[in-house]
C-alpha cells in the first residue's frame, strides 16, 4: 500500500497494512540543534518547510513516511501583503517591526519565540476600505492555474497531499490582533469585523473553487485556524459560530461536491467548544490534538460526535524529550486510540528544541507497528 | 440605579467612553474615588472575573471590560492619591527570558488591577535578575511570572532560585502561570502559587497578600 492509500483507508474505516508514521514538523531551533549534533546534515536545517524537499530528505532519515501538514493552495493571503518594516528600535535592542498583515509586532533579537503585538493599522472602516479590502480580492495571478492544471501528473501519489482552504478567523486575527479584535468585535464596530470576516472568505471561496475546477486532485481539505488557546477559545462560541459558520460551510460544501470529504483544521489549543460549529459544517478532522502541553483531547469528540469525527495528532510530544520508557507508554495510548478506527496519531504539534533525534527515529519506527 | 451600579454594568459591556463620562460624572457629583473605584469600576470588573473563571465570557471580555476600567482610573488617579488610598498590595509580572508572548500576562495584570492590586509590569523577555531587582526596590508583595513556552517556563526556576539567594523568600511570594505551566511544575521548582487562569491569579494573589 501507498502511504496514501494507507491514511485515506484508516481514516474511512478501511482496511490498511500498517498504521503510518506522520509528523507535523518541527521548530528550526531543533533542526539547528540537531545539526549541531551531527545527527543531520547541515543543509537539511535550514529553509526546511511542511513538504519541502528537505521536509522529505529528513522524512527518509528519520524514518516518517510524511507530514500531514503538506497542502498545496492558493496565494489567499492579503494581495500584496504590507511592507514588512522596522518602525523603531527600542533602547533594550527589541525592534517594533510591521509585519505584512499591518499589525505592529515586538521582536528582539536571540529571541525565537512568538513575538508580542504592540499595535496594529486595521482599527476603523476607513482603514478596512482603504487599505485592506484592494488586498483581500480574488484575481487571477491566486491561483496557477497551470501548475494545478498538470497537478495530478506531477504530484508524489504516494503521500497524501491536502487542498489548503485557507483560514475564517485566524488570518483575521493575525491582521487585528487579540487586542484589536477583541474591540472591534466587542465595542467599536462589529459589523465592520464581521464585513471583514465576509469580504476575505469570499476571496479564499474563489480561490479553493479555481483551484478544484482545474481538475487537481486532493486528498483533503485542510483549514488553518489557531484560534484557541489554554482554557478554551479566543472568543465566545455563539459568535464564533455567528461569524464562520456560513463560511466553512460554504467552502466544506465545495470540497463534497469534488469528491473531499475529509477536510481537517489546524487549531491549537483547547478545541472542544468550537468543535461543533466545524464539524456541523463539514470540517471532520481534528489536528493536531496538542494534548500534551494544552490537555486537548480526541476521545470525548469521538464519543460525542460519534465515527465521523476523525482525528489525525494527538501524541503528546514532549515525551520524545525524556527516553524510551515514555515513548513507549505514549505508543500503548495511542494503540487503544487508533483501534477506534478513523485515526492517525501524529505529534501534537512541531518537535521543539531538546527532542531527541534517536527517540523520534525509535517513535517513527514503532508506530508503524501498531496493528489495525 | 445608582451611578456606582451603572458604571460596573457599563464596564461589563467594555463602553470605555461611557464608563470614563459616569466617573466623571461621579467625581463632578462628590462622591469619594475611593467609593466610585471599589463599587463602581472594581465591582463591575470582579463580576466579569468570576464570568471568566467560569466560561461564561471570553478573552475579548475580558479586555474591553478592563480597557473600560483603566479609562475610568485614569479619571480617579489623582483624586486617589489625594485620598491617601492604598493598593491590595503591590505586584511585580513579567513574562519569562526568551519569552516575547504577553497575551496572558496582560490578562493577569488586568485582572490583578481589577482587585485593586497594584502592578509593575516589567513587560517580556525578563531576566531573572530584574524580577528580584524589582521586587526588592518596589517592596512588592508578589513575583508573578508568565511563560508561553515549554523551553522558557524553566527559566521560573532560576527565578526562584534567584529569590532565595536574595534573601527575600520569606517576604515575597512567587506566582508562576501560561501555557505550559502546571501546579506540579509549581511545587517542583518550589514557586508558591499556579493557577489556571487570570481571574483565579488576580484571587489568588490578593489572598496572598491577606497573608502577608
Amino acid at each position: 500500500m501507498t502511504n496514501r492509500e494507507r491514511a485515506m483507508n484508516i481514516l474511512h474505516y478501511q482496511p490498511a497494512d500498517r498504521m503510518p508514521a506522520v509528523h507535523f514538523g518541527y521548530w528550526p531551533e531543533l533542526l539547528q540543534e540537531w545539526a549541531q549534533q551531527g545527527k543531520i546534515p547541515e543543509e537539511l536545517a535550514y529553509d526546511n518547510w511542511d513538504g519541502s524537499e528537505k521536509d522529505i530528505a529528513l522524512d527518509k532519515l528519520i524514518g516518517w513516511d510524511f507530514n500531514w501538514s503538506k497542502t498545496s493552495g492558493a496565494r489567499n493571503g492579503l494581495m500584496p501583503g504590507f511592507e514588512t518594516k522596522t518602525l523603531e528600535v527600542l533602547p533594550d535592542g527589541s525592534r517594533r517591526v510591521q509585519s505584512w498583515t499591518g499589525v505592529i509586532e515586538r521582536i528582539k533579537p536571540g529571541v525565537t519565540s512568538i513575538p508580542s503585538e504592540d499595535d496594529y493599522i486595521l482599527k476603523d472602516r476607513e482603514a478596512f476600505e482603504t487599505l485592506y479590502r484592494p488586498k483581500m480580492q480574488f484575481s487571477p495571478e491566486r491561483v496557477d492555474l497551470e501548475y494545478f492544471r498538470r497537478f495530478n501528473e506531477t504530484r508524489d501519489w504516494d503521500r497524501p497531499i491536502g487542498l489548503h482552504l485557507g483560514s475564517v478567523l485566524g488570518s483575521i486575527r493575525d491582521m487585528t490582533s487579540v487586542v484589536g479584535m477583541s474591540y472591534l468585535l466587542y465595542d467599536e464596530d462589529e459589523d465592520l469585523f464581521a464585513d471583514i470576516v465576509d469580504t476575505y472568505a469570499e476571496m479564499q471561496y474563489q480561490c479553493v473553487k479555481a483551484i478544484l475546477e482545474t481538475g487537481a486532485k486532493f486528498d483533503f481539505g485542510h483549514y488553518w485556524e489557531d484560534i484557541c488557546f489554554k482554557n478554551g477559545p479566543l472568543l465566545s462560541p455563539d459568535m464564533f459560530d455567528e461569524l464562520c459558520a456560513k463560511h466553512y460551510k460554504k467552502r466544506n460544501d465545495l470540497c463534497h461536491q469534488y469528491g473531499i470529504d475529509v477536510i481537517s483544521l489546524d487549531c491549537d489549543g483547547v478545541t472542544e467548544k468550537l468543535l461543533p460549529t466545524w464539524f456541523e459544517n463539514g470540517v471532520n478532522t481534528m489536528f493536531p490534538i496538542e494534548i500534551g502541553v494544552w490537555g486537548d483531547q480526541f476521545e470525548p469528540a469521538r464519543k460525542k460526535y460519534g465515527k465521523g469525527m476523525l482525528g489525525v495528532g494527538g501524541m503528546d510530544k514532549t515525551a520524545l524529550r525524556k527516553d524510551k520508557a515514555a515513548v513507549d507508554a505514549e505508543i500503548e495510548r495511542l494503540k487503544r486510540l487508533s483501534a477506534m478506527g478513523g485515526f492517525i496519531p501524529c505529534p501534537d504539534h512541531r518537535l521543539m528544541p531538546g527532542t531527541k533525534f534517536e527517540l523520534v527515529q525509535y517513535y517513527a519506527e514503532e508506530i508503524k507497528k501498531i496493528q489495525l | 440605579m445608582s451611578i456606582y451600579s451603572e458604571i460596573s454594568e457599563n464596564l461589563q459591556r467594555g463602553k470605555a467612553k461611557v464608563v470614563k463620562a459616569l466617573v466623571e460624572q461621579a467625581v463632578a457629583d462628590g462622591c469619594p474615588a475611593a467609593e466610585i473605584l471599589g463599587e463602581g469600576l472594581l465591582a463591575g470588573m470582579n463580576v466579569v472575573g468570576d464570568k471568566f473563571k467560569k466560561n461564561e465570557v471570553y478573552v475579548p471580555e475580558v479586555l474591553v471590560a478592563a480597557r473600560a476600567m483603566n479609562m475610568g482610573i485614569e479619571v480617579l488617579k489623582p483624586l486617589l492619591a489625594e485620598e491617601g488610598v492604598e493598593s491590595a498590595g503591590r505586584v511585580c509580572i513579567g513574562t519569562v527570558q526568551g519569552d516575547l508572548h504577553d497575551i496572558g500576562k496582560n490578562l493577569v495584570k488586568m485582572m490583578m488591577e481589577g482587585k485593586g492590586l497594584e502592578v509593575i509590569d516589567l513587560g517580556t523577555d525578563v531576566a531573572p535578575e530584574t524580577f528580584v531587582q524589582t521586587a526588592i526596590e518596589q517592596d512588592c508583595d508578589i513575583i508573578c511570572c508568565s511563560a508561553l513556552l515549554t523551553t522558557t517556563m524553566e527559566v521560573m526556576a532560576d527565578v526562584v532560585k534567584k529569590a532565595e539567594e536574595a534573601g527575600i523568600r520569606d517576604r515575597v511570594k512567587i506566582m508562576v502561570g501560561g501555557a505550559p505551566v502546571t501546579d506540579a511544575f509549581c511545587q517542583q521548582i518550589g514557586a508558591d502559587k499556579y493557577t489556571s487562569d487570570a481571574a483565579s491569579a488576580a484571587d489568588a494573589a490578593v489572598a496572598l497578600c491577606k497573608e502577608e
